[in-house]
C-alpha cells in the first residue's frame, strides 16, 4: 500500500466531515459556487418544510387509523379518557389566534422543541413495531419512515431558523435549539407508553407542527392572502 | 331504575372506551329508544364547535334547562364547567366559541340533569377530530370538448373553498371529492380526491343530463363535510351521422381490396409459394450414379456401376454371402471346421494323403458351371469353389473363410484382379475381386477355366507341417496362365530352411497381396520338373510377397513360366533368396493374357 498514514487520516476525516452535511435536505449543495446554483428563498424553504410536515402528519394518521382498525383499545382504557402525552409539558398555543399572537421566536422554539421531543420515542416506536408479529412490515416501515421524516424536519426547521436569523427576522432569544432535551415518553403512572398511545400523541403533535409552520410562514413571508 | 342506570353506565363505559368521540353520523340522529344522550358535536372551521343532545324517551326533560351540559378540558384544569352558550335559536345545542375552543385538547362533555343530579351521557373528543368542513361554493362547469362522433364530451368543473375555512393561511388544508350521476339515477360516480379547486370529468354522454356535486374534508382526517348543491350538466347532441358513414364504407372497401390483392398474389405466385412453403424432398443420391439406372438398370450394368464406385470395398467381399457359401458347400463335414484357409488350401488337416493336385480330376462340377454361357450367379460361382473344395482334402485351394480374408491385404489388387476374369465375359467382375481363381482347365478356344482361389497369409502356413507332400506340378502347357506364385515357386529352388512346417509351404506362404493364386498349385503331370519342385516339406515359407501380376519373361523348356521377380513389395513373409531365378530383364508389370501367353510359348 502506497498510502501513508497521514493521507489515510486526512481521507477519513474528510469522509466523516462530509457525511452529516449531506443529510440536510432543504438546500441543494452548490458545487459550483454561489453563481452556479439557485439558493432558495425563505418562502421556498418554508414551502418545503411545510410540505414535509404535511407528509409526516399524513403518515402518522395512516398508522393511527391502522392501529385503531386492527387493535381497538382494550377495555382497560375505559378509565383513561384523557391521555397525557409526554409532550404535554411543552406549552403550545391551542388555537389559531393564540398561535398568531405568539412571537416568531417562541413559535419557532416550540416547533423545534416538539420535534426534538419526538426523536427518541419515534425510534422506540419503530423498534417495538418491528418486533411485533402483529404488524406487517409495511406498518413497521411506515414507522421508520416517520421517524426519519421527523428528524429531517427538525433539521429543516433549524435551517429555516438559521436563515431567519441571518435575515434579521428573529431575535437572538432563540435558545431552544440546544436546550431541547429529549424526553422519555412516560405516562402518568410512569410506565412506558404503549404503541397506540404513542401513535395517538404523535398524530396530534405532527398536526400541531404543521399548523404552526403555516402560521409562521404567513407571518414571516407576507403574502397577500395571509 | 337501577337497571336502566346500570344500562346507561354500561353504555357510557363502552362509549368512553374509545377514548374519544369522533362525531360519526350515527351519533347525530337522536335515538328515541334511549334516554337523554348527545347526538353529536361538530366543528366547521376548527375554531369553534357545537354539540347537540336529545332528551330521548324522557319526555319530562324536554323543557329547556332540565338537561345541562358540562365540559372539562383535560389540560391543567380539571373542573367541570357548564356550557358557555346555549344557542337560543336552536334547541338543545351548546355552542363553544373561539375563546372556549382549544385545539389539540381533549374535551369531555356530560349531559346532566341537575335536578336529579344524574349524568345521562358523556363524550370525549378532541376538536380537530370532529371537524366537518362546510361545503364548497361556486360550483360551475365548462365544456372542454366534444368527441368527433358527437356522442361524448368532457367538462371541467370548478368550485371555491368554503368561506369559513381559512385555507389561505393553511389553517385548514382541504381536499375535495366530486361526484356525478345521470339524473334521477341512484348511483353516484365518485372521482378521486382533489386538492385543487377544479376537476375534469371525461366520457359524459351527450343528450344526457348529469348531476354534479362536491364535498370536502381536511386532509389527513376522515370527516367529510356536507355536499354542495348539485349542478346540472347537459350537452345537446349534434347530429353528425355522415361523418361515420364514410369511415365504415372506406374500411369495408379497404378490407375487400386487401383480400382481393392477397388472393391475386397467391394465385400468381402459386408455384413459388409452393416451393417456399412445401420444399421438395431431395431424392436419394449416390454420387456418380444415375438414380434412374438404379431404378431400371440391368443387373450387369448395376454391377459394373457399383464396382466402379469407391464404396465397393474389398471387405465387402468378406461379408458377401456367397463367400460363406463356399464353405457351406463343403461336402465333407470335416472340412467345415474352423481350420484356416491355408489348411483348406493345403488340405493338410484332412488327410495324410498326398497332395496331389490334379485339377483334371475334379473339374467335373465346377467346370460345368463355368462353361455356362449364362452369366453365372454368385451361387454358381460359389459352386466353383466348393467344387474344388469338394475334390477332397487334397485340394489345397478350398475356400477361404471370410475370417482369413481380413488378414490379406488385397485391397490394392482388387481392381486389377478383375481382368483375369474378363476372359469369361459372363462372370461378373465383382466375383473376382480379392480372389484368385485357380486355373483348372483351358478351353479349346484358348480361354482359361478358373476356379476360385484362396489367399493365404504367412502365419497360417505353419499349420501344414504334419504332412509331407509330394507336390506334383502339372504345368498346363497349352498357354495356361499360371500364377506368379507358382512361378516363383518354380523359380525358387529350395526353401531356405526346413522349418517345422511340412508340405506345402512356399506357395501358401506367399504374401497375400497380389497373390492371384494363393497356394495354388499347378499340377504338373510331368515329373521332369523336379528342379522346381519342392520334394519335401520345406520349412517356414518365407517367400516375398508377390505382386498381382508378374510379367512372364520366358517360358523354359519345361513349359514353365519364368516370371519377373517383383520389384519392391512389402514383405509380409521373410524373403527367401531367389537363387535360382535367372536374372531377368525387368519388364513393365503388366497383365499377361492367355493370348500373350500363347505368344510366349516356345
Amino acid at each position: 500500500f502506497g498510502l501513508s498514514l497521514p493521507a489515510v487520516a486526512v481521507l477519513l476525516v474528510a469522509l466523516l466531515c462530509l457525511d452529516p452535511h449531506c443529510r440536510v435536505g432543504s438546500a441543494p449543495i452548490c458545487a459550483h459556487g454561489p453563481s452556479g446554483c439557485h439558493i432558495p428563498s425563505l418562502a421556498d424553504l418554508f414551502d418545503r418544510v411545510i410540505q414535509h410536515s404535511a407528509r409526516m402528519h399524513s403518515l402518522s394518521n395512516d398508522l393511527h387509523s391502522e392501529f385503531e382498525q386492527y387493535f381497538l383499545p382494550s377495555k382497560n382504557h375505559i378509565g383513561k379518557i384523557y391521555r397525557k402525552c409526554h409532550t404535554s409539558n411543552i406549552l403550545t398555543p391551542n388555537g389559531k389566534d393564540n398561535a398568531q399572537k405568539l412571537a416568531r421566536e417562541e413559535l419557532t422554539e416550540v416547533i423545534l422543541k416538539l420535534l426534538m421531543a419526538w426523536r427518541d420515542p419515534l425510534f422506540q416506536l419503530h423498534q417495538s413495531m418491528a418486533h411485533q408479529q402483529d404488524f406487517n412490515s409495511f406498518s413497521s416501515n411506515k414507522a421508520l419512515e416517520m421517524g426519519d421524516m421527523a428528524h429531517e424536519l427538525r433539521k429543516g426547521v433549524e435551517k429555516v431558523a438559521e436563515k431567519m436569523r441571518v435575515l434579521g427576522m428573529l431575535g437572538n432569544s432563540v435558545t431552544g435549539l440546544s436546550a431541547a432535551e429529549a424526553m422519555l415518553p412516560l405516562s402518568d403512572s410512569g410506565e412506558a407508553m404503549s404503541d397506540y398511545e404513542l401513535l395517538y400523541c404523535f398524530r396530534r403533535d405532527s398536526n400541531k407542527v404543521q399548523n404552526y409552520l403555516k402560521i409562521l410562514k404567513c407571518r414571516i413571508v407576507p403574502e397577500h392572502d395571509c | 331504575m337501577a337497571y336502566s342506570l346500570s344500562l346507561g353506565l354500561l353504555y357510557l363505559g363502552l362509549l368512553c372506551g374509545n377514548g374519544l368521540v369522533s362525531a360519526r353520523s350515527e351519533l347525530f340522529t337522536p335515538d328515541p329508544s334511549r334516554g337523554p344522550h348527545f347526538t353529536g358535536c361538530r366543528s366547521r372551521e376548527q375554531e369553534t364547535f357545537r354539540c347537540w343532545w336529545s332528551a330521548g324517551i324522557f319526555q319530562n326533560l324536554t323543557e329547556p334547562g332540565a338537561l345541562r351540559v358540562f365540559y372539562q378540558t383535560k389540560n391543567f384544569l380539571s373542573e367541570w364547567q357548564e356550557c358557555p352558550d346555549y344557542t337560543r335559536t336552536v334547541k338543545n345545542e351548546c355552542y363553544f366559541n373561539k375563546t372556549f375552543t382549544q385545539i389539540w385538547t381533549s374535551y369531555c362533555i356530560q349531559l346532566r340533569s341537575v335536578r336529579e343530579n344524574i349524568t345521562y351521557d358523556e363524550a370525549c373528543f378532541t376538536v380537530e377530530n370532529i371537524v366537518h368542513p362546510d361545503p364548497p361554493i361556486g360550483l360551475n362547469w365548462t365544456l372542454l370538448n366534444v368527441s368527433r362522433s358527437g356522442l361524448h364530451f368532457d367538462v371541467l368543473v370548478r368550485w371555491a373553498p368554503p368561506p369559513s375555512a381559512d385555507v389561505q393561511m393553511g389553517w385548514m388544508s382541504l381536499v375535495y371529492q366530486v361526484q356525478y350521476r345521470v339524473r334521477n339515477n341512484s348511483h353516484w360516480e365518485m372521482l378521486d380526491l382533489e386538492s385543487g379547486t377544479q376537476q375534469s370529468i371525461y366520457g359524459l354522454h351527450t343528450d344526457k343530463e348529469y348531476e354534479v356535486r362536491v364535498r370536502c374534508k381536511m386532509s389527513a382526517f376522515d370527516n367529510f363535510g356536507e355536499f354542495s348543491d348539485s349542478i346540472i350538466v347537459h350537452v345537446a347532441q349534434i347530429p353528425s351521422k355522415e361523418s361515420t358513414f364514410p369511415t365504415t364504407l372506406v374500411l369495408i372497401f379497404g378490407v375487400i381490396g386487401v383480400v382481393i390483392l392477397l388472393v391475386l398474389l397467391i394465385f400468381s405466385q402459386q408455384q413459388r409459394l409452393m416451393v417456399i412453403f412445401l420444399p421438395p424432398i431431395p431424392a436419394p443420391k449416390i454420387k456418380g450414379i444415375d438414380p434412374e439406372l438404379l431404378k431400371n438398370g440391368k443387373l450387369d450394368q448395376l454391377n459394373s456401376l457399383l464396382s466402379s464406385q469407391d464404396m465397393y470395398k474389398p471387405d465387402f467381399y468378406h461379408e458377401d454371402p456367397w463367400v460363406e457359401f463356399i464353405q457351406l458347400d463343403l461336402d465333407d463335414p470335416a472340412e467345415k471346421n474352423e481350420s484356416s484357409d491355408t489348411q483348406h488350401l493345403l488340405g493338410v488337416s484332412r488327410s495324410g494323403s498326398s497332395h496331389v493336385l490334379n485339377f483334371k480330376s475334379d473339374d467335373d462340377s465346377g467346370r460345368a458351371s463355368c462353361y455356362d454361357p449364362e452369366i453365372p450367379n454368385p451361387e454358381d460361382l460359389a459352386s466353383l469353389l466348393p467344387g474344388h473344395s469338394g475334390r477332397g482334402d487334397n485340394h489345397p485351394l478350398v475356400s477361404r473363410s471370410s475370417s482369413s480374408i481380413p488378414d490379406l491385404g488385397v485391397q490394392q489388387t482388387s481392381e486389377v484382379e478383375e481382368t483375369p476374369i474378363q476372359t469369361q465375359p459372363a462372370v461378373p467382375s465383382w466375383v473376382n475381386m480379392d480372389f484368385y481363381a485357380q486355373v483348372s482347365d483351358f478351353t479349346p478356344a484358348g480361354g482359361v477355366v478358373l476356379s476360385p482361389g484362396q489367399l493365404n497369409s504367412c502365419p497360417e502356413k505353419k499349420k501344414e507341417e504334419e504332412n509331407e507332400k509330394k507336390i506334383q506340378f502339372q504345368l498346363v502347357s497349352d498357354g495356361a496362365y499360371t500364377s506368379e506364385n507358382t512361378a516363383r515357386q518354380l523359380s525358387a529352388s529350395v526353401p531356405p530352411s526346413p522349418g517345422p512346417e511340412q508340405g506345402y509351404q512356399t506357395f501358401p506362404t506367399q504374401a497375400v497381396e497380389g497373390n492371384l493364386w494363393n497356394g495354388e498349385y499347378l499340377v504338373s503331370t510331368s515329373d521332369s520338373q523336379t528342379p522346381y519342385l519342392l520334394p519335401e516339406a520345406p520349412p517356414a515359407p518365407i517367400l516375398p510377397p508377390v505382386s498381382d501380376y508378374t510379367v512372364v519373361q520366358e517360358v523354359d523348356a519345361q513349359h514353365s513360366l519364368l516370371l519377373n521377380p517383383p520389384s519392391s513389395q512389402p514383405a509380409i513373409c521373410p524373403h527367401s533368396p531367389n537363387k535360382h531365378l535367372p536374372a531377368m530383364p525387368t519388364m513393365p508389370m503388366g497383365y499377361l493374357t492367355p493370348d500373350l501367353l500363347g505368344n510366349l510359348t516356345p
